[in-house]
């Protein structure tokens, strides 16, 4: 490796960790400026709570054995939505990939069912499934699967046709299509989607909770503003960014095996 | 019988909502086995469409193409690598697909990588090569399911001059070695004397022929040498003014 090369790296790995350091230090800032506009009476801490306060709660939750509770509960919720929410999505995008006659046909109640707030459907959910986990589940399957597949399913049709035409010509299957071409390129479209269904199934979810739980995140933010104790409300939000921040990062994870092409 | 295709009376329409398009008017043609076959015309005669029917890519048309059980492959302007494939995955997706992996295949593979210089780029992606590379592995990938006819799409028009000439060149000697027949759509007068055997010369929409020239030079080693001879000219001159009258 020439010395010029090697300076090139040294620059890359210097860049890295000035930017890390600068991230852990905005954290820091931050903390330390809401604890300090809290103490000297700038901002409320009735109602924004503090990072000691939020500190303390957490501590009161895990000796009331609640804290991990709460969290493996949402997870728990959120990890079966999304991963239902995904696979559904990607073999109903298939199915109209393979029909695409049943893909027009369906297209404008897929609009509508997009645009629809789904929330709204809430009570009728409760209604039928019961004040449980399983409402919680479905309430954000409904959020994430139609996103999905819309999704997925446009990335699938972005398949070039000079590509199509050169399987084509090779006598390939309508199943090696799918699988050697189709599915491969849209990589990129199915990732991002993954993000996107991420970020809605922590919507449904904590909606659902918010609705009908007696555990999870949801349920610590609606009790906290029950009986008007804003550290609940504070800690559930801090929980659930760093959830919604660990998700995002195990699908770079698999972003980066699967695009290590590009 | 020394013919690998023999076209009758083709004729094909496309219907869009627009209306109907007359791509080939009455199409007789035939296709020996051995031979390099030139198509030039103007763009949107129907030059994609004679190939695509004569593939088999599309079979709604009127007429008659006889042809034996021939192996046929495409190769494209676009090389139409597949990015999330090394250039190795890639030069055996052709056999992959149709489930003809054999060591002899893979062999003839290994051969052409090493005949192009592409062996050290084996296990690279696409991204990495050049166009004139790709291009290459695109034209191993072609052969290497070892086709009867190639069907040769203005493969090189997205190439620039040099690399065009270079690779027309290696296509050019893989052909001739290998005895196989290629037909090769192209709007450069200069490739189709240089790279056939005949020059089929098309009028515009709806497609019907307008003159067939028998190319013969003395030394047939590269398209350099068939470039330098003295009946070129000719041939160009002829060419130019059958299209020339077209317009
Ligand atoms: N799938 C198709 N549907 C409708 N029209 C088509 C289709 N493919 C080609 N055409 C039309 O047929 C004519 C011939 O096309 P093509 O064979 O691609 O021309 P060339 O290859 O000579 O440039 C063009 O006018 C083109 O617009
Ligand atoms: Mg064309």
């Amino acid at each position: 490796m020439s010395n010029e090369q090697k300076q090139y790296l040294k620059k890359l790995k210097n860049t890295k960790i000035k930017i890390l350091f600068w991230q852990i230090l905005l954290i820091i800032i931050f903390i330390f400026l809401w604890e300090l506009l809290v103490n000297i009476g700038v901002i409320s801490s009735f109602i924004f709570s503090s990072p000691s306060r939020i500190f303390k709660t957490i501590i009161e939750l895990i000796n009331n054995n609640n804290f991990f509770i709460h969290i493996f509960i949402t997870l728990k919720e959120v990890l079966i939505a999304f991963i239902l929410g995904i696979s559904l999505g990607f073999l109903i995008a298939i199915i109209l990939y393979q029909f695409k006659l049943f893909a027009r046909i369906i297209d404008p109640y897929l609009t509508m069912l997009n645009s629809l707030p789904k929330v709204a459907l809430g009570p009728l959910i409760i209604i039928v499934c019961g004040a449980n986990s399983k409402s919680i589940i479905l309430m954000a399957l409904l959020i994430n699967l139609i996103v999905s597949i819309i999704t997925i399913y446009n990335g699938f049709l972005t398949t070039p046709s000079y590509q199509l035409k050169l399987f084509k010509s090779l006598n390939a299957s309508k199943l090696q299509i799918l699988t050697h071409l189709v599915i491969p390129n849209s990589y990129q479209t199915i990732i991002a989607s993954f993000k996107l269904c991420v970020a809605q199934t922590l919507v449904g979810v904590i909606m659902g909770e918010f609705l009908v739980s007696k555990q999870g995140i949801g349920y610590l933010i609606v009790y906290g503003k029950q009986v008007f104790n804003l550290n609940y409300v504070m800690t559930g939000i801090i929980l659930l960014a760093l959830i919604s921040y660990l998700l995002y990062k195990l699908i770079v994870i698999l972003e980066k095996k699967l695009l290590k092409h590009i | 019988m020394n013919n690998l295709i023999k076209i009758q009376e083709l004729t094909k329409n496309y219907h869009t909502k627009e209306g109907e398009i007359n791509a080939l008017f009455n199409i007789n043609l035939d296709i020996e086995k051995g031979k390099i076959i030139s198509l030039v015309g103007p763009s949107g005669c129907g030059k994609s469409t004679l190939l695509s029917l004569i593939s088999g890519l599309d079979e709604d048309y009127s007429g008659c193409i006889l042809k034996d059980k021939i192996k046929t492959a495409y190769m494209l302007q676009n090389d139409a690598l597949l990015p999330w494939l090394t250039i190795y995955e890639n030069a055996t997706l052709g056999l992959k697909l149709q489930k003809n992996i054999t060591k002899e295949r893979l062999e003839y593979v290994d051969y052409l990588l090493k005949l192009y210089n592409l062996q050290e780029f084996k296990d690279n992606y696409p991204k990495s090569l050049s166009g004139g590379m790709k291009q290459r592995v695109a034209l191993i990938r072609t052969l290497a399911i070892n086709p009867d006819l190639l069907l040769l799409d203005e493969p090189f028009s997205a190439l620039d001059q040099q690399t065009r000439l270079l690779i027309s060149d290696d296509v050019y000697k893989i052909l001739r070695k290998e005895g196989k027949s290629a037909i090769l759509v192209t709007h450069n007068i200069e490739e189709a004397i240089t790279f056939s055997d005949q020059v089929i010369v098309l009028s515009k929409r709806p497609a019907t022929i307008k003159n067939i020239i028998d190319i013969k030079f003395k030394n047939n080693d590269s398209i350099f040498t068939r470039r330098r001879d003295n009946q070129y000219e000719e041939y160009f001159d002829l060419i130019w003014k059958d299209l020339d009258m077209n317009e």
